[in-house]
């Protein structure tokens, strides 16, 4: 358990700049989105008549706001999206291409390998939740910005949550709903340990690895989307969607586990450098 | 003694080991020789479980390679192994976090004598420099066994030599060495055995001492022998 912890901080550690860059990133771009869209309405507001008339009945809120600067609120959303994206497959490549390749070290580290897979799998998680929980709490920043830039008769309050279903990007990021939070990021879970298991396919067969990548990616894909065939209950067939979503998220727990299982024994016995 | 009995090993559809067997004892130096890919490196990462072999066995001391192996072997590659944007001093505590074996003070005895700053980054090393922070990274831990790749590969005439004084002291001592070097005429009065290698065979395996006096050759002698017939 040390020993797996001291490579989640290590995997932590070699990451923490640019993770640092997207929340700064997110944070500026975020911050003039909202303060630039909501002086640009108050611009608006003061040069025309019937927009004054418009906002006396209905105040401009902070989700207002957040959906009149939804693409700008997106961007950086969508660059940490493609980089922590990225970085799944260059948390192992960065090891083994270059002057210095450390995954000798990782390989001959005095600890079961599983560690070194489990420490790269956390840290991505790590620094996805990251990401996430500071969306979350740069938002009562973005409203205390907003309140900055509007002023108090023309602005009228309106809560996170609202601000959230604001924006469709900010409702896949944080979904209001406990339970589609847990679809959507559970999903997400899995998908690494997918490409994780693709990854060290390749790293353990090379060129045939890259084929046995393929047909594994394919393969779970079609294990998870096969109970999508089944007729739902319509009167003439036997299952409801509750029932079919149920059945995916079995077939998709049985796909983490054998992506997990695949994936330790190709680190520990048929990997090579 | 890390012993290896029948190893084959191939990548693909090419055979680069195809029977390979010989034993590298404690307290002496063993020294892998053979021309560009006949399979030394590769030796090497099997035994250090980096590559797996197709079969054979290997056995460190009567027992297979597994975790623990690693903190009584060594592996010193031949190029360093430490993130470019690490400090030497950083991948230092690295390595007295993950491996008992760890000798700290021999490190710093170690780091002294190769004339080494622990402030550098390990990307801005050059080879020579590179070379020898691998050897400490290696010697510092107290292992049965060090196995290094083309130590001399590289590095200076002078840099060759402080490596070379290396193996005749303590900082060696009475480990088992196993090692592969092109430059076999400049460390031949070193070694104690010599196994060559070709074709993905073992051609000749000798006591390094016992070929000079009986037969009065050099290591080299019997290379040409071997590898060039």
């Amino acid at each position: 358990m040390n020993r797996y912890l001291k490579l989640v901080h290590l995997e932590v550690q070699r990451f923490r700049y640019v993770l640092f860059g997207l929340m700064a990133l997110t944070l500026i771009i975020q911050s003039i989105a909202i303060v630039w869209t909501s002086r640009n309405e108050m611009s608006r507001i003061r040069e025309h008549e019937a927009i004054r008339a418009y906002y006396a009945e209905h105040p401009y809120s902070f989700a207002f706001a957040v959906s009149n600067a939804y693409f700008w609120l997106a961007v950086p959303i969508l660059i940490s999206v493609v980089v922590l994206a990225l970085y799944v497959f260059g948390i192992w490549y960065r090891d083994w291409f270059g002057r210095d390749t450390f995954a000798y070290r990782l390989l001959t580290l005095p600890t079961a390998r599983r560690n070194v897979y489990l420490a790269k799998a956390t840290a991505i998680l790590l620094f996805v939740f990251s990401m996430v929980a500071f969306q979350l709490l740069a938002m009562p920043f973005y409203q205390w910005l907003f309140r900055l830039a509007v002023p108090a008769d023309l602005r009228e309050p309106a809560s996170l949550a609202e601000a959230v279903r604001g924006s469709p990007v900010f409702e896949l990021l944080i979904p209001t709903d406990f339970t589609q939070f847990l679809i959507y990021y559970g999903f997400g879970i899995i998908a690494v340990f997918i490409v994780f298991t693709a990854i060290l396919l390749e790293r353990s067969y090379r060129w045939r690895g890259i084929f046995y990548a393929i047909v594994y990616i394919a393969a779970c894909l079609a294990a998870f989307f096969l109970p999508l065939l089944l007729p739902v209950m319509d009167g003439n067939h036997y299952l409801y969607r509750t029932e079919i979503l149920a059945i995916m998220i079995g077939i998709a727990i049985l796909i983490l586990a054998a992506s997990i299982a695949l994936g330790f024994r190709l680190i520990a016995r048929k990997i090579t450098v | 003694m890390i012993e290896l009995s029948h190893v084959r090993k191939r990548f693909g559809f090419k055979k680069v080991l195809q029977d390979v067997s010989f034993t590298a004892e404690q307290g002496q130096i063993t020294c892998l020789i053979g021309l560009n890919g006949a399979g030394k490196s590769t030796i090497l990462k099997a035994i250090m479980g980096l590559t797996p072999i197709q079969g054979g066995a290997i056995r460190i001391d009567g027992r297979p390679p597994g975790k623990d192996m690693y903190e009584r072997v060594s592996y010193i590659p031949d190029h360093l192994i430490v993130p470019p944007s690490q400090r030497l001093s950083e991948a230092l505590r690295f390595m007295e976090d993950f491996y008992r074996s760890w000798n700290p003070a021999r490190a710093n005895e170690l780091m002294a004598f190769f004339g080494l700053d622990a402030k550098e980054r390990a990307g801005n090393l050059s080879k020579g420099t590179a070379a020898k922070f691998n050897l400490v990274l290696g010697l510092a831990q107290d292992t049965d066994y060090v196995i290094m790749d083309e130590p001399f590969s590289g590095i200076d005439l002078f840099s060759r030599e402080s490596v070379a004084a290396v193996f005749s002291s303590e900082l060696v001592g009475e480990r088992g060495v196993l090692l592969t070097t092109h430059e076999v005429g400049e460390i031949e009065f070193l070694l104690d055995k010599a196994v060559l290698l070709r074709q993905g065979t073992v051609a000749r395996s000798f006591d390094c001492e016992r070929v000079r006096s009986e037969e009065g050759k050099s290591v080299v002698d019997v290379m040409r022998e071997v590898l060039l017939a």
